[in-house]
Parts: structure tokens; C-alpha cells; sequence
């Protein structure tokens, strides 16, 4: 991220992606309470639906956005030696990726069973 | 009344300590003439004072956890026993006297003057109504620093965020019709922490004593930030 972009960018970001979490929330609470999927095929079969499964990877995507720019903001209140709040921050994105990997590997197994 | 007071003077306390003084609330009486009664008791109380009624901002102290102007703060509405001391996160130079040089460094880092581009005016430049308008809420502030000694921001990090006072007026210029340097004026509010570092977490208006709302100023910012930026 360029100097420039750090800051509006950032805010901008947490800003858009919790808009599109809460929507995705709404629409996850009122599919589970209208028609639950009941066993693992009805799950499996619900995210093997291309929007579902296109929806899920974005609200995972808007998630971990989220949560970089939300984290990266406490370290730089609270966090103030360069070295120890550089290593947390690049554990804490291994961490995500390694959570994007994951939710990726699993709504594509659910799409191709 | 009982006021419960910050003492401490570097040359001869190792450490700061409170010290307990009976005032009589007599009518009418502000917290100023209270901390005036309390030097008359032990003049080498120090506080900063001046006008005694809200426009040189020079006395802005915590009081039972709050920071107002003392000259405007009625005892009436303080809590019985009264706890004064200078504002948080500053260094203290005596007493209820604190160093404010950051908070004016911050200041001074927004350019607080109008600023042309195109040749000056043989006369004035004229605004209109609508104009004049936009400085409402933003040039009435007096730089008493209450905001800023209560931004939890800016007790993290004075040194990179600029604060709630410096921010308003930066929008103050930004809001100006006559002043053209607004792009250079975003310019240095960018990266995370000068503009960014501000959560919204609106202490700043509530301690405002002329009743500004520099959150609202900061909000402001960012939507110009990001009416330019696409
Ligand atoms: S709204 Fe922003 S500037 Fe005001 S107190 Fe909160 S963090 Fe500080
Ligand atoms: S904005 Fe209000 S509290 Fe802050 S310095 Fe100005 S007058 Fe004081
Ligand atoms: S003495 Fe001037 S603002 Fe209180």
C-alpha cells in the first residue's frame, strides 16, 4: 500500500466491507431461519449454488479485509516498538491467508462433490 | 466545599500528591474564583487564568474527571467533593499547569492561514452569505485544548496524530471559499495516522466548552478526501 493509500484507503475499505458484511449477515440469518438446511448434504448442497458460493467467498474475502484493517489499527494505538508490532501484524496476515486458503478450499470441494 | 487538588512541583516533590482544601460556596461562584480562594489559602498554588469568561482559553483543567474552562464552570454542577487536576496525558509543569507546546506543534502542522494562489485583491476578498456560512461551528474555536487532552487518540500517539483541535481547524480552511490551497491541504492529512487515527469516539465534543463538534469537522474531511479521490 503507497503512503497515500494507507489512510483514506484503509478507512474507506473497513467502511464498504462492513456494509457488505452486514448484508450478508442479514441474508445468512433469514435463510437459516426460514428454511434450514438440515445434514451436511443440505449445506453442501446450498453452498454449491455459483451465488452462494460466489457470496460466501466475499463476505470471507470483506472479512478478512475487515479484520486487517481493524487489527492493523489497534497495533498502531497500542503497539508502538516498529519490530514487535511488525512481527504481529505479519503473523496475524499469515494467519488470514492461511483462514482464505482454507474457506477457499472448502466451499470448492463443497461446488465440485 | 471540598476541593480535592493536583499538586506538584518538580523542583521540590518527587511526586505528585493531592491535597485537600475547604472553600465557601457562596453565590454565583465559578470553579475560577474556587482555585482563586484556594491560592488565597496557600499562594503557591499555580494555575493558568486570564479573561475569566471563556474566550482566552487559558484554564482549561479536569475536573472530577471531565476538561472544562474553569472560569465557565459553575460550581453548582460539580459533584461535592471536587477533584481537580490538570489535563491528562500532558506534562506537567507545575500544578494544574501543563506543557502544551504539542498541542500548538499540531496546529501549526495544518497551516492555519488562508492561503492564495491567484495575485491578492486590491481589497478584501468577498464571500457571500452562503459562503460565510460554511466557518460556522469552525472558527469559533479558542484553543483551550480540551478536546485534545481528552482524544484517547491523542494520548496514544501526539506525536503523529494531529488531534481534534488541529483537525477542526484544518476543515475551518478546507470550508473557506477564499483559501486555494485545499489539495495540498489533503495532501498532508494523508497516511494512517495524522487524519486517520480519529475512531470517532467523540470525547472531543463532548469536553468542547464553545460547544464545537470536531468529530463532525473530521467527518467532514473524510468526505472531501473522498469525493477527490474518485
Ligand atoms: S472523535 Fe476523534 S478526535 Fe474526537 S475524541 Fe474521538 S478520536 Fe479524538
Ligand atoms: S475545539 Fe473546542 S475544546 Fe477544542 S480547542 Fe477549540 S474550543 Fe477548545
Ligand atoms: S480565563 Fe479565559 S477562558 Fe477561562
Amino acid at each position: 500500500m503507497s503512503r497515500r493509500a494507507s489512510g483514506l484507503r484503509a478507512w474507506f475499505l473497513q467502511r464498504a466491507t462492513a456494509i457488505y458484511l452486514m448484508l450478508f449477515i442479514l441474508y445468512l440469518l433469514q435463510h437459516l431461519i426460514f428454511n434450514p438446511p438440515d445434514g451436511f448434504a443440505a449445506w453442501q448442497g446450498w453452498v454449491a449454488q455459483p451465488l452462494v458460493g460466489l457470496g460466501l467467498l466475499l463476505f470471507f474475502a470483506s472479512l478478512m479485509l475487515h479484520a486487517w484493517v481493524g487489527f492493523r489499527d489497534v497495533l498502531i494505538d497500542y503497539v508502538h516498538p516498529t519490530a514487535i508490532r511488525v512481527s504481529i501484524l505479519t503473523l496475524f496476515g499469515f494467519a488470514l491467508i492461511g483462514c482464505a486458503l482454507w474457506v477457499m478450499q472448502t466451499i470448492f470441494l463443497a461446488t465440485v462433490a | 466545599m471540598k476541593f480535592s487538588v493536583y499538586r506538584y512541583n518538580p523542583e521540590t516533590d518527587s511526586e505528585p500528591y493531592m491535597q485537600t482544601f475547604e472553600i465557601e460556596h457562596r453565590q454565583g461562584m465559578m470553579l475560577r474564583d474556587a482555585l482563586l480562594a484556594i491560592q488565597e489559602q496557600d499562594e503557591s498554588f499555580t494555575f493558568r487564568h486570564s479573561c475569566g469568561e471563556g474566550v482566552c482559553g487559558s484554564d482549561g483543567v479536569n475536573v472530577n474527571g471531565s476538561n472544562k474552562l474553569a472560569c465557565i464552570t459553575s460550581l453548582t454542577e460539580l459533584k461535592d467533593p471536587v477533584e481537580v487536576r490538570p489535563f491528562p496525558g500532558r506534562p506537567v509543569i507545575r500544578d494544574l499547569v501543563v506543557d502544551m507546546s504539542q498541542f500548538y506543534a499540531q496546529y501549526e502542522q495544518v497551516d492555519p492561514w488562508l492561503q492564495r494562489k491567484e495575485p491578492l485583491p486590491e481589497q478584501e476578498i468577498l464571500q457571500t452569505p452562503e459562503e460565510r456560512d460554511q466557518l460556522d461551528g469552525l472558527y469559533e474555536c479558542i484553543m483551550c485544548g480540551c478536546c485534545s487532552t481528552a482524544c484517547p487518540s491523542f494520548w496514544w500517539n501526539p506525536d503523529k496524530f494531529l488531534g481534534p483541535q488541529a483537525l477542526l481547524s484544518a476543515c475551518r480552511f478546507l470550508a473557506d471559499s477564499r483559501d486555494q490551497a485545499g489539495e495540498e491541504r489533503l495532501d498532508k492529512l494523508e497516511g494512517p495516522y495524522k487524519l486517520f487515527r480519529c475512531h470517532t469516539i467523540m470525547n472531543c465534543v463532548e469536553a468542547c466548552p464553545r460547544g464545537l463538534n470536531p468529530t463532525k469537522a473530521i467527518g467532514h474531511i473524510k468526505a472531501i478526501m473522498l469525493k477527490e479521490a474518485i
